[in-house]
């Protein structure tokens, strides 16, 4: 009973409805807007909320998150652009569609496919959250420690570029995060005898100047890009058509829940795995892949929206992030003076139910949105880049202060921001160094308890990890890793015998 | 497509190619860089408790930065047996006048936030920039940016009542002042 009076919190307060419903309708927009993304706003908007108690704050960011994550998909449709990473594969056969004179056919269906995978994502967190959090009650802290290193280097791998790239960006959010008095015996770490920096650099500063300034600044380069205009017509899709794609959206959700799932691994990954597995998978498409074919459409869809959901499972019962936006939110649960992790479903059991009950109503408000309001949607997008890029830097500032009042840590977003510029022009990813600044202090907390209670010796630690069914198979998925960037996997992949059907194209 | 897939779901759609075929105009100073900013903070890491003990405050913070120092030296040495790209000039594509240009507006921002106060440096700042932006008419320029930034100080500063330094702007008295006209005076 008291699970259920959790789930219909946000249905049975107005205010929190409506801050749902607010923060959907503006992350359908920010996803769209291309430029601007649903990792910003998120960690722009933790600044403002933080006065705030938890249960508002989370209602917005949860909206802004669903709303973004399906927002990309607009844009990808109507002007090839996709507004979001997740949406990269949806431009490939969305654009086609639109060209043809079928945008409003390809977005419907991407909105209802969209609301089909979010739910998938959903329930699975429903069901799975509760038992992974009986599981994870059996976590050593060398295991915390293997997740957290397995989690910054899968996204360091799955960027693009060198996972040295990625190994560097995750180190280096480490570090950052490292940098004030150490909590456990107030040494002094990277603080270069500044008694400003004893506190340590405030992460939401890093956040903003990282994701908010770093591309602005990086926009400057499209002012100019112009805009095309789409005419729409029909949005809401036939019961025939969503009945057709049923099967595909379901096993493309099932593809971008466990990817979501995965610590690091997010929902611009799932997608473009969905999209290569439908483009295996389906036999006759009506049309070519590529071409303006609605299973190129379906599949990544669902699947990004369905990732939202298994990012949550990760956040919720281990601590640990399942993407960029869940590490924030992280962040913002601790302002708030809450521990993610598994004792968080212990004791406080309301808060992921309430969750769980925001994000399903972050659906259901996603599809109306989606289905509605078109004529607006095209206005806004078409908001020209010379006013956007500096209301984005504006933001970012009033955001960077607002957290402390502090003009100092306004500096350190300006210092992030023009570094994370140079980072991203040289294509070195920025999902690791926030992961590494998040997850900072529980690595390191987790490495001292492990080894304090391994008496300090090297080898039996690694004893307790050969031996620990958990902890090896955490070390082989962190090899594994390292092992699949190296010249050795494709040498052993060559000695494989080639068994690749005549359809598999890449 | 592939070569462009951005590092995460939500950030926006920036390309970011990792795998150069060949050096960018100022990669080699740039990694060079992150190369001996990773020795010096390995050597303040190295500072924090030395070799004391596997579970000192310097253990992780050294094996990261170690782990920055090994990776940005390998990075670096790929970076140099990379043929240069074409003789290109840094100022173009890295570090363009427009960029130098916002930098320096934001510095100025941040500097002039708290003498003068929210309100007039936001003003300021959104017009100078939409007009270096935008190359619209001064008219257009100031419409724009002034109502964005009505529209900014309702949601932020009174929605949120996120407190910005007030300045010289007599801020607080004007809240007063709207909520006594809307409220009938209730706060």
């Amino acid at each position: 009973m008291d699970t259920l009076m959790a789930l219909l919190t946000v249905i049975t307060q107005p205010q929190l409805l409506l801050l749902v419903g607010v923060g959907t309708f503006a992350g359908v927009y920010v996803g769209a807007i291309p430029g601007l993304s649903v990792t910003m706003a998120v960690s722009i908007l933790i600044s403002f909320t933080f006065s705030w108690d938890v249960y508002p704050a989370i209602s917005l960011m949860v909206g802004i998150y669903m709303g973004g994550v399906y927002g990309g998909s607009r844009t990808a449709i109507l002007l090839n652009i996709p507004g979001a990473p997740c949406a990269i594969a949806t431009a490939m056969d969305g654009y086609p569609m639109a060209q043809r004179g079928e945008a409003g056919q390809a977005i419907g269906v991407t909105t209802t496919m969209s609301f089909f995978g979010g739910l998938v994502g959903i329930l699975v967190l429903a069901i799975a959250a509760p038992l992974v959090s009986d599981f994870a009650l059996r976590f050593q802290p060398r295991d915390y420690m293997l997740l957290a290193v397995l989690g910054i280097l899968l996204v360091g791998s799955l960027s693009p570029g060198s996972l040295l790239k990625g190994i560097f960006a995750g180190a280096l959010g480490i570090a950052v995060g490292a940098v004030g008095r150490d909590p456990l015996t107030f040494t002094e770490r990277f603080t270069f005898d500044f008694s400003l920096l004893d506190g340590g650099i405030s992460f939401i500063a890093v956040m903003i100047g990282m994701f908010g300034v770093s591309e602005a600044l990086l926009q400057l380069r499209h002012v100019a890009t112009p805009t095309v205009r789409q005419k729409i017509t029909r949005v809401v899709p036939s019961w025939k058509t969503v009945r057709k794609h049923l099967p595909l959206s379901l096993q493309s959700s099932t593809i971008g829940v466990v990817i979501g799932a995965l610590p690091g691994t997010g929902g611009d990954i799932a997608s473009l795995m969905a999209y290569d597995y439908a483009k295996r998978t389906t036999k006759k498409p009506e049309r070519e892949f590529g071409d303006g074919a609605m299973e190129g459409l379906v599949a990544p869809e669902t699947a990004n929206n369905a990732a939202v959901g298994g990012a949550f499972i990760p956040m919720m019962t281990l601590g640990i992030p399942g993407d960029a936006v869940t590490a924030i939110m992280i962040g913002a649960l601790f302002i708030h003076g809450l521990n993610p992790g598994p004792m968080l479903m212990v004791d406080q059991p309301e808060m992921f139910w309430f969750i769980v009950g925001a994000l399903v109503t972050a659906n259901c408000f996603m599809l109306l949105f989606g289905l509605t309001g078109i004529k607006l949607f095209t206005k806004i997008v078409e908001m020209p880049r010379s006013v956007l890029i500096p209301l984005i830097m504006l933001l970012s500032i009033v955001g960077a202060y607002a957290v402390n009042n502090s003009i100092t840590d306004v500096y350190w977003m300006l210092g992030f921001g023009v570094f994370g510029y140079f980072l991203r022009h040289y294509g070195y990813p920025l999902g690791p160094v926030i992961l590494g600044v998040i997850l900072s202090r529980l690595l390191d907390d987790n490495w001292r308890r492990a080894i304090i209670s391994e008496r300090e010796d090297l080898w039996r630690f690694f004893d307790g990890v050969v031996s620990s069914p958990l902890s090896l198979t955490l070390m082989l998925g962190v090899i594994l890793v390292f092992v699949s960037q190296t010249r050795l996997w494709s040498f052993a992949k060559s000695l494989l015998p080639r068994r690749k059907s005549p359809q598999e194209g890449d | 497509m592939k070569d462009n897939e951005p590092d995460s779901c939500t950030d926006s759609a920036v390309p970011a190619n990792g795998i150069n075929s060949a050096r960018k105009p100022g990669e080699l100073v740039f990694t060079a860089f992150l190369c001996i900013a990773s020795v010096y903070l390995l050597w303040e890491a190295y500072g924090i408790a030395g070799f004391e003990a596997l579970s000192s405050p310097g253990a992780v913070p050294m094996a990261t930065t170690a782990a920055m120092a090994i990776s940005s030296v390998i990075l670096l040495v790929r970076a140099i047996r990379l043929p240069r790209a074409r003789a290109g000039v840094i100022a173009e594509s890295v570090v363009p006048g427009v960029f130098v240009v916002f930098v320096l507006l934001l510095l100025a921002f941040s500097v002039l936030l708290k003498p003068l106060g929210f309100v007039p440096t936001a003003a300021l700042f959104l017009v100078v920039a939409i007009k270096i932006l935008g190359r619209r008419s001064w008219g257009f320029t100031i419409v724009v940016s002034l109502a964005s930034l009505l529209v900014i100080w309702l949601v932020f500063r009174v929605g949120f009542t996120v407190l910005m330094p007030p300045g010289i702007v007599p801020e607080a008295e004007f809240i007063q002042f709207l909520r006594n006209v809307f409220g009938g005076g209730r706060s």
